[in-house]
């Protein structure tokens, strides 16, 4: 793994807000992600590339807690909230959007679950009406997918290709919403193959391929190496 | 706790939104019952059995002086079988392809040795392969005892009218000759007038034993005809469609298939939706996901087996059927419906775990609970081995549970027995579907 300088030497003494430590995961014989290191800092937008079944789901999966690591461990700061949006929604089909980010609400201990859902119904424009989800646009269902990874506060987002199927306006609104998090003093880590949505909101860029992370740098280190070929 | 009854509660309002689904599963283990009950009640079906009658039966014979009607008794033994007649090459023919069970022949012969009353005339009976055959015979051994039952009165009048010639003395036909008998009581008098001797006394004193013993013929004979005889008094009892042991079978049927194929499948749903990743990274633990199957499972058991009893009792009562208590027993029976649907939607949620997706949880639960259902219904004293079996299962013990609830005058150590039995499998079954629980996000 090629590991690319900091732009200014410091040392962090702040431990990271989510650590991958030698964590990897194997289905059956299928080994998904070969043991893997990856920091995630306060404040940081991490860029998580690959082509398809390199593993990026998968290291998600293991950081949000989703997934139990076949070797090594995931490190969490106590009392960090994490949010993750799964690449495939994650929702009951049969409750409306306003049932489902109630339940989670609850699950995730919101002092005012009808409120929350509320104010996400707003934010991701979603139809607060008594239509099962399942009934709802491709494009819906991705925004409450993402609403749902909202609720709780996160400290950390977690978001498996999270513009696959949205609109240029959501788009937008989506990096917008990433923005206020990094603003916040939030971390964000995405995992994209979309080269376009790297500049100007990944801090840092990771590149797997084949379960292996074969880079980890600051953006512009990605593009000076050619770590950009392998993704 | 909290989180366990939201995910009951979403898993209550997702089936309150299938109705189609909901009805299905309430329906089929209810048809499953009349099905079970249908074929239990062949059991009381006539089977098909063909008369080959080579003696040329007429419709009415004369036995001792008693007239017999032929065409009546074969009117009674119809209500049991249903008898064709038929030549005796097309009844065996019939008999090896299975088109009737069993082939009863009226030989040649047959009348002559019935009215000749020396000789016992003989059926033949010829029976196929297969669970029928030993049930047709019983009916033929009944339908042979209850012409012997009529029978033994022409019987015993002739035997004792020989009897009273030997006493009194007759005039008899006998193998076609007319014989005059002297009869004891005539020779004890002849005897009387001879002079006096040794030789006399002694035949005189044998004459007088034997009439007296012979005074006895009558009762005795009748005792050894009839030995023991069976009284038959009615019952204003339960029908066998509300006997206790129908209600506790469909009792218990119904919620082994619904709360079975119902935990089955919403464990393994969260996986189908996608959303057990997100349950299990902190939200909920794979115990408390299990415990609502589990509660799911409870809830739904109790509330349809409350519908059935209440249905049950309802019947009862407006029939004014004796029998069971029906409403005083309700809180204790609904106590074990609620255990019996936790232990069967503990082994729901293993078959969930184990499967991993919604369709392939349900197939194998509705694959998994018929052996279970049938394997209970086989009696233990017929295939010991079926019931140990059965033991290791929820359904078995909620049938002995509703039962004793319901209909034993002392319930208590047969519900603790089995209350105990369904508790260690809800916790065995309970600690496997935690662990298989694993597999959905794997």
């Amino acid at each position: 793994m090629r590991t690319a300088d900091p732009p200014h030497a410091v040392t962090v003494e702040i431990p990271p807000v989510l650590a991958a430590r030698r964590a990897g995961r194997r289905f059956g014989e299928h080994v998904a992600l070969h043991p893997t290191t990856l920091e995630i800092a306060d404040g940081e937008v991490i860029a998580l590339l690959g082509p398809n079944g390199a593993g990026k789901s998968t290291l998600l999966a293991l950081l949000a807690g989703g997934l139990e690591p076949t070797w090594g461990e995931i490190e969490c700061r106590p009392g960090i909230r994490v949010g993750w949006t799964p690449q495939r929604p994650a929702h009951y089909g049969r409750l409306s959007p306003r049932e489902n980010l109630e339940l989670f609400a609850e699950l995730e201990d919101e002092p005012d679950p009808s409120a929350a859902a509320s104010s996400l119904l707003a934010e991701f424009e979603l139809p607060d009406t008594r239509r099962a989800s399942s009934s709802l646009s491709v494009g819906n269902r991705q925004r409450l997918n993402l609403a749902i990874s909202m609720l709780g506060d996160p400290d950390v987002l977690l978001l498996d290709e999270p513009t696959a199927s949205l609109d240029p306006p959501q788009r937008r609104r989506l990096w917008q919403s990433a923005v206020r998090q990094k603003e916040r003093g939030g971390s964000v880590l995405f995992a994209t193959q979309n080269h376009e949505e790297l500049e100007g909101h990944a801090d840092r860029v990771a590149v797997l391929v084949e379960g292996v992370l074969q880079f980890v740098g600051p953006f512009d280190e990605y593009e000076r190496s050619g770590a950009v070929l392998l993704a | 706790m909290k989180r366990v009854l939201l995910l009951v509660q979403k898993d209550l309002r997702l089936l309150r939104r299938a109705p189609v689904l909901l009805a299905t599963l309430v329906a089929y283990p209810i048809v499953i019952t009349a099905l079970v009950g249908l074929v239990a009640g062949y059991a009381n079906a006539k089977p098909r059995v063909a008369l080959v009658d080579e003696a040329g039966l007429p419709p009415t014979i004369v036995v001792g002086g008693e007239r017999f009607d032929v065409a009546k008794t074969i009117r009674r033994v119809s209500k049991n079988v249903t008898l064709v007649r038929l030549s005796q090459a097309d009844a065996h023919r019939q008999l090896r392809n299975g088109k009737v069970v069993a082939v009863v022949t009226v030989p040649h012969g047959f009348l002559s040795d019935l009215r000749g009353m020396l000789r016992s005339p003989q059926l033949e009976l010829r029976t196929g392969r297969g669970g029928v055959s030993a049930r047709v015979t019983q009916q033929v051994q009944a339908l042979v005892y209850s012409l012997n039952r009529q029978l033994q009165s022409a019987f015993i009048r002739v035997n004792l009218d020989y009897v009273n010639a030997l006493k009194n003395g007759a005039t008899i036909t006998f193998l076609g000759r007319k014989i005059d008998i002297l009869g004891l009581e005539r020779a004890e008098r002849l005897l009387e007038r001879l002079p006096p001797s040794r030789d006399r006394d002694q035949v005189l004193g044998f004459v007088h034993d034997a009439r007296l013993a012979l005074a006895q013929t009558d009762s005795a004979i009748r005792a050894t005809a009839n030995p023991i005889e069976l009284v038959q008094v009615s019952e204003r009892g339960r029908t066998w469609a509300l006997s206790a042991q129908v209600q506790a079978y469909t009792l218990a049927l119904t919620i082994t298939f619904l709360t079975l194929i119902l935990a089955a499948g919403a464990l393994a749903a969260e996986r189908d939706e996608n959303v057990i990743g997100r349950l299990v990274r902190g939200l909920v633990g794979f115990g408390q996901l299990v415990a609502a199957k589990i509660a799911l499972a409870s809830v739904v058991a109790l509330a349809l087996g409350a519908a059935i009893a209440v249905a049950f009792g309802a019947i009862i009562e407006i029939g004014g059927i004796e029998g069971g208590e029906p409403w005083d027993r309700l809180p204790l029976l609904l106590l074990g419906v609620l255990l019996a649907g936790a232990s069967l939607g503990a082994l729901g949620a293993l078959l969930g775990g184990l499967t991993r997706e919604a369709r392939t949880a349900s197939l194998v639960a509705l694959l998994v609970v018929l052996p279970i259902v049938f394997l209970g219904l086989v009696p233990s004293e017929i295939v010991p081995i079926a019931a140990w079996i059965s033991d290791a299962f929820p359904f078995a013990h909620a049938v002995r549970l509703f039962g004793a609830a319901l209909f034993d005058a002392s319930p208590w150590g047969a519900v603790l027995r089995e209350a105990l039995w369904l508790g260690g499998l809800l916790v065995g079954f309970g600690l496997l579907a935690r662990m298989a629980a694993r597999r959905l996000v794997a």
